[in-house]
């Protein structure tokens, strides 16, 4: 079982007991500089995922999830452009390399587990990453990533609408379940 | 069959609007469409499985209207003509199994078209409230919708459309529905900004300008970002609220919606010069948006471009754009699709007919 690299480098912040199902350890911090610095860490959060993995991202609008998993699409060697899923709920990237493919899902308007069911996502053959998943479909899985997106949120100094795009972010990701342990 | 001027009837299907066309040749004999809106606007936006139970119940009352409004019959069609893709899966499959099962019950051919290519076809068919006269080429056109932001080089209908760019993270409309949210008002987003930018300023803010700076201008020339102008909204909000002022929620939507409407025009008027090409097409749901036709207009016209925009009712999503594209393949001498065509959600623009 591979382990994920978020999981293991940073022993300072990690506490916890891992490994039982559902328990988590909390989470390793990473600050992220711009969109550019967000694709990467997709793409290094990508490399380490297969299918069956479930990633819940959470954070404000404009916080980065389309950004982070554009990153984690371009590890896995999926069909792009991978561009914000919420006016279709749930979009499928075709692998162009055999590995699985991506299910990008945005939960927003979900309200249940029944309106989650009518996507039909086959969880098992691919890689799902959830906007807005967080209390939902972390019940389709014994084991998932927890992505938490923080940008900077209300007063701040001289600020710039035109910068706000790449103004930096502090990514918080926390393992839960056997796949992870 | 005739292939001097067919009769098609289209069914578009690949989002919330059942349409249901009848042309022939470029002449719009019926324009039909249900929508599934109402249905959607309490989920905050459209819901494709709600989409295709709606398509479901629509396909067989708006059939029936279209042929009534074209006074034809089902057997003097000379082909059935459907959306393959580019859409939401669920809901493009009901129109696809409808077109199958006509064409094969009437033992007629079956053209499955491009949706995107369609919006660019309804420019040919001549209706009430059009530009009047037939649509010339090479052209640009703008797509701009709730799920799509395109920028095509369009050369020949039916043989050579090429994609210049799109956006990479959220479609126009969408911008509108999620900016729409963060000023608390309704879905969806863009009669609402609309109306809410009335009296509004609309540089008041100076919101960022997605993928315009010269360093983006070289990878993405003719791509469209919208993410960054949201956030930048989002935190203008945010930062009003926190200080405990009032938000100008006039100003933020006629700033915000300058920034949207600056972009794509900008865009589009570049393409235009980049490729020697004088002639701007609009299509989409957006295309209603008025201060888009405004700055459409007027930079256009100062940039010497002729800019066409079809009647409202064939903007929007369609049958009668399916059918008038399908009517163009045929004109043009190109063979029906094999019934082996499925729904293809992210069929590339230069797809122009399935086989």
């Amino acid at each position: 079982m591979s382990r994920s690299p978020f999981a293991g480098d940073a022993g300072e912040s990690t506490s916890g007991a891992a490994g039982d199902a559902g328990e988590s350890t909390s989470g390793t911090q990473r600050v992220v500089g711009g969109t550019a610095e967000m694709e990467a860490l997709g793409r290094e959060l990508g490399a380490t995922l297969r299918a069956g993995d479930l990633v819940v991202l959470t954070g404000p609008l404009g916080a980065g999830k389309t950004t982070l998993t554009r990153g984690i699409g371009e590890a896995l060697g999926v069909r792009g452009p991978i561009t914000s899923p919420t006016f279709v709920l749930a979009r499928t990237h075709p692998s162009l390399v055999g590995g699985p493919d991506l299910v990008h899902v945005d939960a927003y308007r979900l309200r249940d587990a029944v309106e989650l069911d009518d996507l039909d996502i086959d969880y098992e053959r691919s890689v799902v990453v959830a906007e807005w998943g967080h209390g939902l479909i972390e019940a389709e899985s014994d084991s998932w990533l927890d992505v938490v997106i923080a940008r900077p949120e209300g007063a701040g100094d001289d600020f710039d609408p035109a910068d706000a795009p790449e103004e930096p972010r502090t990514v918080t990701i926390t393992p839960h379940g056997p796949r992870w342990a | 069959m005739n292939r001097d001027a067919p009769l098609v009837l289209g069914i578009e299907t690949s989002c919330d609007e059942t349409g249901v066309g009848i042309v022939r040749g470029t002449r719009l004999l019926a324009n039909t469409i249900a929508s599934s809106m109402d249905e959607h606007a309490r989920y905050g936006g459209v819901v494709p499985e709600v989409a295709a139970r709606a398509h479901l119940e629509a396909m067989g009352p708006t059939l029936e209207a279209a042929l009534a409004e074209a006074q034809v019959e089902l057997a003097d069609l000379d082909a059935v003509a459907v959306t393959s893709g580019p859409g939401l899966a669920g809901a493009l499959m009901v129109g696809v199994g409808a077109a199958k099962a006509l064409a094969v019950s009437l033992g007629k051919p079956l053209y499955a078209v491009n949706h995107l290519v369609g919006h660019v076809g309804a420019d040919v068919l001549d209706a009430a409230g059009g530009p009047g006269h037939p649509i010339e080429l090479p052209t640009i056109a703008l797509l701009v919708s709730g799920g799509h932001t395109s920028l095509l080089h369009v050369r020949d209908l039916t043989a050579d459309v090429e994609l210049l760019g799109e956006t990479i993270d959220d479609a126009a409309g969408e911008a509108f529905d999620k900016v729409a949210r963060i000023l608390g008002l309704p879905y969806p987003g863009g009669p609402q900004i609309d109306k809410a930018a009335e009296g509004g300023d609309p540089a008041a803010i100076r919101f960022p300008r997605g993928l315009s700076l010269p360093k983006d201008l070289e990878r993405h020339r003719y791509d469209f970002s919208f993410s960054g102008l949201k956030t930048a909204v989002a935190r203008w909000v945010e930062q009003r609220a926190d200080a405990s002022q009032p938000v100008p929620v006039a100003d933020v939507a006629a700033s915000f919606r300058e920034a949207v409407v600056d972009v794509l025009v900008s865009k589009a008027v570049n393409a235009c010069r980049d490729r020697g090409v004088p002639r701007l097409l609009l299509g989409g749901g957006v295309v209603a948006n008025r201060r888009l036709r405004e700055v459409a207009t007027e930079r256009c016209a100062a940039a010497g471009i002729e800019l066409r925009i079809p009647a409202l009712s064939l903007c929007t999503d369609n049958g009668a754009m399916i059918a008038a594209l399908a009517a163009q393949l045929i004109m043009a001498g190109h063979g029906p699709s094999s019934l082996r065509f499925g729904a293809d959600s992210t069929l590339p623009v230069t797809d122009i007919q399935v086989a």
